[in-house]
């Protein structure tokens, strides 16, 4: 069972976010990066099936700020193989891009289950594991909360809103949109880290030709505009009914 | 009857068949002792090795000076001190005469030459007498301690486990033999020297004065003709139960008369201070110790040392606040499982009956790190070093307890909130998730600047910690050092975002590798800026800094801000205005107190201050934690039972009136101003930091 796991970096959120000079992508000078956490997920459920009955698991991402620590850090908490698939891709990969580049590479690994994050803080896209199935052209099932292996199916479930849940049988290979482990993914311990920036070879692969049409672009970016705020209305019931009628005849909404 | 020369026939009225079976008697004993010390010398090199060789004499020297006058034992509890150093020097008097009667009679006799004869011989009848008296006295007392005292230390209850679910009446069993054969051995031996002199009633025997009384009590009781066969019964009666005796130590509680003696000359003056790195052969395998073969040779030989004297158990905050932990059932259990595994069990143990799981004498699978010791029983530990400061014998829990650690953070089996501290700290440089440069912000609400050591030269260099640096509650008592060192024209600096968390409570959790990431880090910044000293407000960084940085390259002189106010008001710098009438109690920071040793320098500013200053029960070395070292403070501690800031903040109330409760650590002071609310004492005492009181006097 090869199990492959992409990841990608999404900005932290310690830091402040400020919005560049061309007002449709952030200032990045001083971003810091860490592993996008539905990633860590996926990253997770893939080591606790090679833990339940055995797995090859790799990591892979595109070349980004600070992945290789990323990747590093996937090999300390048991990822086998680690891969960096490199490019010009720009800093905002898009998620067309993005899983055109990973299909590329896949193309030439043997693999079972792609396991990947539902989605990502930065784009909120969710498309990376649906357009990766299809270049692949494998089956998808998304915001997915388990997986089990069995006969060589996958049986998955999958969460809707209302507090329902789907289970799914998918063949395999196919590809699975992680929203959530079934634990909450382990500590990589700072000395095991180090050792796999010894010891773990990363490997590169070119992304190919990963000219697709994108669909959609930044217009602008922007924070949340606030209003001026609220009023309060204070007194009896009587005068507060009294205090609206007078506000909204004020404001011409009072026929 | 001047013609006699006083001496004593050693096998009177004894066949040469009834003396070679001594003898075989004899061989036999000494051969089980031999084995049970060989088998366990077996056992300690199985261990990894640790260098305790440095300095063997001086090491002797310690032991023997603490040995000698049971230095160890008599602090904190002087009944059972004076009673172990009565058993203990007439132990010793009776084993010196015991060898002296061996040299005499078997080989000194080849010579011609007898030593035990004429003047020496009184004087050697009159020492083993009164030595053996007092031998007697100090059981009796044991006795009385144990069978009616019974101080709750002796209480062999556990804390983590239900009664039933586990069988120590072999504790007590162990406990009673060990006094019953002393005691036995010890009666016996003055029959049988009462009833030779009420048989043979030589004048000079009145040196031995004991027994020329039992003789009178034998003669009164008409029993003179039986004293002759009297005797011998006795004689042989008191050679079984001597030689059971010797067999029996290496396998009972009687072995720490021979461990304890090696395991206070192996102690490591820096245990806890400064923890053993993990040698790059190890740390491949992953940190800490899995199996039991992990444990180096000393701390096997600590689970063999403990005597269940129960001061550590006594003596833990985490055992006081109803966590798993005793650290007296730590050593315990791990001497249990090292010796149902790969050493030779005790005669009488315990048993863990109702916990199927444990793996008594099972090494497949079994990791000692959350198999024998379980992993809560292992996070209990706030790592203020209590226990070792307790133990008599130079029992070094701590260390074993961290290496243990470092396995659960290799395996990822840890509190989510410790994880997230964690990788705060690893992301960030401190446990608070904040940007790196926000470290100094704390520095815009004075009305002067505070330098960068890492741009200009300062004289000192101060270290400010995670919790003061980040903590809004703290970042004003950090103003308020800096006014009061600006006031008194010290010349310090700050790392800024340079700083990193000094990594002495990382290390304490277990988390290795990051604890080495921080103090390359720290050094790096350390060696480029412009400083002459150190000093920190943060008792935890002190350590690390000043014990454990050294061997990563980075040696320093630095103060804890007490000490460096203690200086700087003793060269004039610092000059009070007025002196203040507060009534104040001093707790001391586990890290300074116990840890450093630090306990004058606090007590000499609060003396200059002119505070009415009122020691809690628990002061100086023997402080009580207030539950957030050891990286506690970043676990969840909503299971404890009564938190041990309570409990600290009830020993402070239980003075009297009490004004202010005065600490000098950051993380004392958030801990014990909750403790103050949680307690519901608001209003009844005051958390102050010392250089509060500091500033209201200048």
């Amino acid at each position: 069972m090869n199990i492959i796991v992409p990841i990608k970096q999404v900005t932290d959120l310690v830091e402040e976010l400020e919005v560049d000079a061309s007002g449709k992508d952030l200032n990045r000078e001083w971003l810091k990066y860490k592993i996008n956490e539905f990633d860590d997920h996926a990253l997770e459920e893939a080591l606790c099936l090679k833990e339940e009955s055995g797995a090859n698991v790799m990591a892979i991402a595109l070349d980004s700020a600070d992945i290789e620590k990323s990747l590093y850090t996937a090999a300390a908490k048991g990822a086998d193989k680690l891969i960096k698939v490199t490019g010009d891709f720009g800093e905002a990969i898009p998620s067309h891009v993005a899983a055109k580049a990973l299909a590329n590479v896949l193309e030439s690994l043997e693999y079972d289950l792609i396991l990947t994050g539902v989605q990502a803080a930065d784009d909120r896209d969710g498309q990376v594991a649906v357009l990766l199935a299809h270049y692949l052209g494998l089956p998808h099932v998304s915001v997915v909360t388990g997986v089990n292996l069995q006969d060589g199916k996958a049986i998955v479930h999958k969460e809707y809103s209302g507090g329902l849940m789907g289970e799914f049988e998918v063949d395999l290979p196919g590809v699975l949109g992680i929203q959530a482990a079934r634990q909450t993914p382990r500590y990589a311990p700072v000395s095991r880290v180090r050792q796999a920036m010894r010891s773990t070879e990363l490997e590169e692969m070119p992304a190919g030709d990963v000219s697709v049409a994108v669909g959609t672009t930044v217009q602008r970016m922007f924070k949340p505009e606030t209003s001026d705020g609220a009023q309060m209305i204070e007194g009896s019931a009587e005068d507060v009914a009294n205090q609206i009628l007078n506000i909204l005849s004020e404001r011409g909404l009072k026929q | 009857m001047p013609d006699v020369v006083p001496t004593r026939e050693i096998f009177r009225n004894f066949s040469f068949l009834l003396q070679l079976i001594f003898y075989i008697f004899s061989i036999v004993g000494m051969a089980i002792f031999c084995y049970g010390f060989y088998k366990r010398f077996r056992k300690y090199c199985r261990g990894r090795p640790a260098y305790r060789f440095n300095n063997l004499g001086k090491r002797i020297m310690r032991a023997m000076s603490i040995m000698a006058r049971n230095s160890t034992i008599f602090k904190q509890d002087v009944y059972a001190g004076l009673a172990h150093f009565l058993i203990f020097l007439g132990f010793v008097f009776l084993f010196i005469g015991t060898v002296i009667v061996f040299i005499d009679h078997d080989m000194l006799r080849f010579l011609g030459f007898h030593l035990l004869r004429g003047s020496f011989y009184l004087i050697f009848s009159l020492v083993l007498d009164v030595w053996g008296v007092l031998f007697l006295i100090g059981l009796l007392m044991m006795m009385i301690r144990r069978g009616f005292l019974r101080p709750p230390q002796l209480d062999y209850a556990r804390v983590d486990r239900k009664e039933g679910e586990y069988q120590r009446s072999g504790y007590r069993v162990d406990d009673w033999i060990f006094f019953g054969l002393l005691f036995v051995i010890g009666i016996t031996g003055f029959l049988i020297e009462g009833f030779r002199i009420a048989a043979d009633r030589l004048a000079f025997e009145v040196w031995s004065p004991a027994g020329w009384l039992i003789a009178n009590i034998t003669d009164s009781f008409g029993l003179v003709s039986w004293a002759n066969s009297l005797h011998a019964y006795t004689w042989w009666f008191h050679a079984i139960v001597v030689m059971v005796f010797i067999a029996s130590i290496p396998f009972s509680k009687a072995m720490h008369i021979i461990l304890d003696f090696v395991n206070l000359a192996f102690t490591d003056e820096l245990a806890a201070r400064r923890l053993p790195r993990i040698p790059e052969e190890a740390m491949k395998k992953g940190m800490g110790y899995q199996i039991i073969e992990d444990f180096t040779w000393k701390e096997l030989l600590d689970f063999d040392s403990c005597t269940k004297c129960g001061r550590c158990h006594d003596a833990c905050p985490a055992c006081a606040s109803g966590t798993p932990l005793s650290p007296r059932d730590l050593i315990l259990d791990l001497r249990t499982y090292a010796d149902s595994t790969i050493g030779l069990n005790e005669w009488v143990g315990q048993r863990l009956d109702g916990d199927s799981k444990w793996p008594a004498g099972k090494t497949e699978g079994v990791t000692v790190a959350g198999d024998v010791i379980s992993p809560e029983t292992l996070w209990a530990c706030t790592t203020c070093m209590a226990c070792i400061e307790a133990c008599p014998v130079g029992i070094e829990h701590l260390t074993s307890i961290v290496q243990m650690r470092r396995r659960l953070v290799d395996e990822g089996k840890m509190d989510s909130m410790l994880q997230d501290s964690l990788m705060n700290v690893g992301d960030y440089g401190n446990s608070f998730g904040q940007p790196e440069r926000m470290r100094g912000t704390w520095t815009q609400g004075l009305d002067f600047a505070v330098k960068d050591v890492r741009k200009e030269a300062a004289e000192y260099l101060w270290f400010v910690g995670d919790y003061a640096s980040f903590d809004p509650r703290l970042q004003d008592i950090s103003r308020t050092v800096a006014r009061v060192l600006s006031k008194a024209g010290i010349d310090f600096g700050l790392l800024y975002d340079g700083e990193k968390n000094a990594g002495n409570d990382v290390r304490r959790v277990g988390e290795e590798g990051l604890f080495e990431m921080l103090v390359e880090d720290n050094i790096a910044v350390l060696q480029k800026a412009k400083f002459k000293e150190i000093f920190t407000t943060d008792p935890h960084s002190f350590n690390t800094i000043k014990n454990e940085y050294p061997e990563f390259g980075g040696g320093y002189s630095i103060y804890h801000y007490t000490g460096l106010l203690a200086k700087l008001i003793d060269e004039g710098k610092i000059k009070f205005s007025r002196k203040l009438h507060h009534r104040i109690t001093y707790h001391d920071p586990c890290y300074l107190g116990r840890y450093n040793k630090e306990v004058d320098a606090p007590r000499r500013v609060l003396e200059a201050l002119g505070v009415g200053l009122y020691e809690m029960p628990r002061c100086g070395t023997n402080t009580f934690c207030c539950g957030a070292g050891g990286g506690r403070i970043w676990m969840d501690d909503s299971d404890i039972e009564e938190r041990p800031s309570e409990m600290r903040i009830k020993e402070a109330l239980a003075l009297g009136d009490i004004d202010y409760f005065v600490v000098a650590c950051p993380k004392d002071f958030t801990m014990y101003s909750d403790a103050v609310k949680t307690s519901g004492n608001e209003g009844k005492i005051e958390v102050k930091d010392i250089i509060q009181l500091v500033e209201e006097a200048l």
